[in-house]
């Protein structure tokens, strides 16, 4: 094992992040926080034009696709640091969908979408759970039916992030309503234009917003569909493993301690000084122990990924550990700073821009999203240790 | 940067796991045969070869096979020759240590805070330039059954020097200190001892290398309870597995399996900070954080494996004819010595490495 990074990765770092120190602006932040990368004209969108021109979406896909053939290690390295500067890096359609279409899309499916997606033109959000099909996906109804050289689909899905803003659903539907649960899934990308798609907002508790999306009888090529009919399972079974290792990425927990330890030696209204309570200087050290492993968990998955694992175990363990450590994390801000702590997102007297108040909001949604914990410790007990399935 | 095993370190780990396992009634002379003493140690003194992260492989697998942790005090009496020098002591001392041809222990540091160098003994200069020592070192790991002890002592001017003693020379008594699991440490008592050698060719021992020797033992005992608790986890899930209740094996219910999942996560956060640790140290480094973040996460995860083990077990896992206890108990101990994970915790105020890193970090952000 090598704890050091080479000089060729070294290197990547200090790219990024001159990167992101010439085009993280003032106003791209602005809005970031006002918008919710919703401007499709705006900061956002030409931000990432210009991570496009820098072949950065595609950056660990091999030359065939258009990538620039740089390896897991340096994408996590990349990804990071983009959490910590709280800057939109490339998102899952390049680093879990777009491996899926390489590893088992047809040659089509390849020429079709590998090379836009490369570009930041086609992005796509992910079409999985259902009303009645949530951490139990498999029993999802959306139903795509053969109509000669067109799929019609008509069913509706929720929790679907990004619909708003998205080219494409990467699309999960039953296309064998015969066949066992996990059998008759197919994937399908569906255009968002494509008539009979309808949009309904969804604002969660962080001022996030997702969505609900009703397929009404939309048309689509069967070219569309990606790799072979009721293969669909493993496809997004695989993305979802990479979804994790993508969402769990410590560059966002390291920048909160890193303001949290600032904020800990900085005096409150009322003069008091939160690090000087012992109980507060030793949950900032628990805190820094468990960034950092947070942080090595993050390079072990990148280090497998990299020899061609599919770290299913070890994301696993990385997103339960990752996102309760984020929620004890919110919670340690607001404690530190006291009332202070409680002073909204955005009110400009709030400490560090209320950000301890959102991430009290927002770190929820990472403890049950891409996965429950609950499913996760599942898979550690059961794909990790051969512990008997009770039937889930 | 590359967080997998290499295949040298498997080959390394599947050969110790079968010798730990076949071991017979004297463990120490088959180590011996098989080099274990020297891993980590130049072969200019004598030693194996390899980095001391090769010692972290031996560590986990000593934990696992519950491996007397003599070995240890041997072998960490062998790396404090090695990192506090000189050239002489060197090449005096290390090739009966790296042989496993003697037996030795260490009192450089605190037993309740691995970060306490401060000596314990006082250093006497003698007219014709030896030295002699005077004072008690507590709870010094197996110094019944040691020949030597490497030991710091202070002289009159307050500087820190290293020394190499005959634990069983005149001037030296001890009190035995009977520990949980059998595990031997004494109240070693010294009356005006002649020394055997002086460290560093008698100049004061730098403090960053005594702190880097007692985060060596820190961080290999961190991985060796990392190897308990994997134990313990392997075993907890073989027997879950056979046990049926209710008519099913009681590790096919979510809360065991869940119970399962948390070691298992805990020691992989365990595993990668000692490894770390002991990857900085070999390296060169203090690495005082690495260890500080080693000792907090193995401690806790070692000592919750094993006491979560016995909640799985029940009964069968309580009574002494099952020996679950035996890892319970050296997690237990191992998780003290030296100090425990709130005491670590305390370990990375005084790191300046990271606090500079911490503000290298927000200048970064700079217009953020």
């Amino acid at each position: 094992m090598d704890f050091d990074l080479d000089a060729n990765q070294l290197a990547w770092l200090a790219e990024v992040r001159e990167f992101l120190r010439e085009n993280v602006t003032d106003a791209l932040r602005a809005e970031i926080a006002e918008h919710n990368l919703e401007h499709p004209g705006g900061e956002v969108a030409a931000f990432r034009r210009k991570l496009g021109a820098k072949g950065w979406f595609g950056l660990n896909w091999p030359a065939e696709y258009g990538g620039l053939g740089l390896g897991a290690v340096h994408l996590h390295l990349l990804m990071s640091e983009f959490e910590y500067w709280g800057a939109p890096g490339p998102d899952l359609t390049v680093t879990s969908i777009a491996p899926m279409i390489m590893r088992h899309g047809t040659e089509q499916n390849k020429r079709e979408f590998l090379p836009p997606i490369a570009r930041g033109e086609i992005t796509c959000a992910l079409g999985y759970s259902e009303p009645d099909a949530g951490t139990d996906l498999a029993s999802l109804r959306t139903r795509a039916v053969r109509d000669g050289d067109e799929w019609v689909i008509n069913g509706s899905k929720i929790w679907n992030s990004g619909a708003q803003r998205s080219t494409h659903e990467w699309l999960c539907v039953r296309t064998d309503p015969n066949a066992q649960r996990h059998r008759g899934i197919s994937v399908i990308v569906v255009p968002v234009d494509s008539p009979g798609v309808r949009i309904r907002p969804l604002i969660a508790w962080s001022g996030y917003r997702t969505n609900e999306v009703f397929f009404d009888d939309v048309r689509v090529p069967v070219t569309n569909l990606i790799g072979e009919e009721n293969r669909g399972w493993a496809y997004i079974t695989g993305a979802l493993d990479l979804e994790r290792g993508a969402l769990t990425n410590a560059g966002d927990l390291r920048r909160a301690l890193d303001e949290l330890q600032v904020l800990a030696r900085t005096p409150r209204r009322d003069g008091s000084v939160p690090i000087d309570n012992p109980a507060f200087r030793h949950r900032l050290a628990q805190t820094e122990a468990d960034v950092e492993v947070a942080g090595l968990m993050g390079y072990q998955a990148s280090s497998m990924l990299a020899d061609g694992v599919i770290p299913t175990v070890e994301v696993s363990v990385e997103k339960v550990f990752s996102s309760e450590l984020r929620q004890r994390i919110a919670d340690l801000g607001i404690d530190l700073l006291g009332a202070e702590g409680l002073l909204a997102h955005r009110n400009p007297e709030a400490p560090a821009g209320g950000r301890f108040e959102k991430l009290y909001r927002f770190a929820p949604l990472m403890r049950f999203g891409g996965g429950t914990n609950e499913v996760l410790r599942d898979v550690i007990a059961q794909r990790g240790h051969g512990m008997p399935s009770y039937g889930r | 940067m590359k967080l997998v095993a290499t295949q040298e370190d498997r080959d390394l780990s599947a050969m110790l796991r079968g010798l730990l396992a076949a071991r017979g009634a004297e463990p120490s002379d088959a180590l011996a045969a098989a080099g274990i003493f020297g891993l980590g140690i130049p072969e200019e003194y004598g030693g194996s070869g390899g980095t001391l992260s090769e010692l972290g492989v031996f560590a986990r697998e000593a934990g696992r096979a519950l491996c007397p942790l003599a070995t240890y005090s041997t072998v960490l009496a062998a790396h404090a020759v090695l990192m506090l020098g000189g050239e002489e002591s060197r090449h005096r001392w290390l090739p009966d240590l790296a042989a496993g041809r003697t037996s030795a222990t260490t009192a450089l540091w605190n037993a309740n805070d691995a970060a306490d160098v401060t000596p314990a003994l006082r250093a006497d200069r003698e007219p014709d330039g030896g030295w002699r020592l005077t004072g008690t070192a507590d709870f010094v790991n197996d110094a019944e059954t040691a020949g030597l002890v490497v030991v710091s002592g202070m002289d009159a001017s307050g500087r820190t020097l290293g020394f190499v003693c005959n634990v069983r020379g005149p001037g030296v008594t001890m009190r035995p200190l009977t520990l949980m699991g059998g595990h031997c440490a004494a109240c070693v008592r010294f009356d005006d001892v002649a020394v055997e050698d002086v460290l560093n060719d008698g100049k004061p021992l730098d403090r960053n290398q005594l702190r880097r020797t007692a985060n060596a033992a820190v961080a290999l005992t961190s991985l060796d309870l990392v190897g308990v608790g994997e134990a313990v986890l392997d075993r907890t899930v073989a027997y879950t597995t056979l046990r049926h209740q209710f008519g099913r094996p009681i590790a096919s219910f979510q809360a065991a399996q869940h119970i399962v999942a948390d070691m298992h996560i805990a020691l992989t956060a365990a595993r990668l900070a000692a490894q770390s640790a002991v990857f900085r140290i070999g390296r060169g480094d203090t690495a005082v954080r690495e260890t500080a973040i080693a000792r907090m996460h193995s401690a806790t995860a070692a000592k919750w494996a094993t006491l979560d083990a016995h909640q799985l077990h029940g009964g069968m896992g309580y009574v002494v004819e099952t020996d679950l206890y035996l890892w319970s108990e050296r997690a237990r101990v191992l998780s003290t010595l030296g100090g425990g994970a709130d005491v670590a915790a305390t370990w990375l105020d005084d790191d300046e490495v990271s606090r500079a890193a911490i503000g290298e970090r927000l200048r970064r952000k700079d217009g953020l």
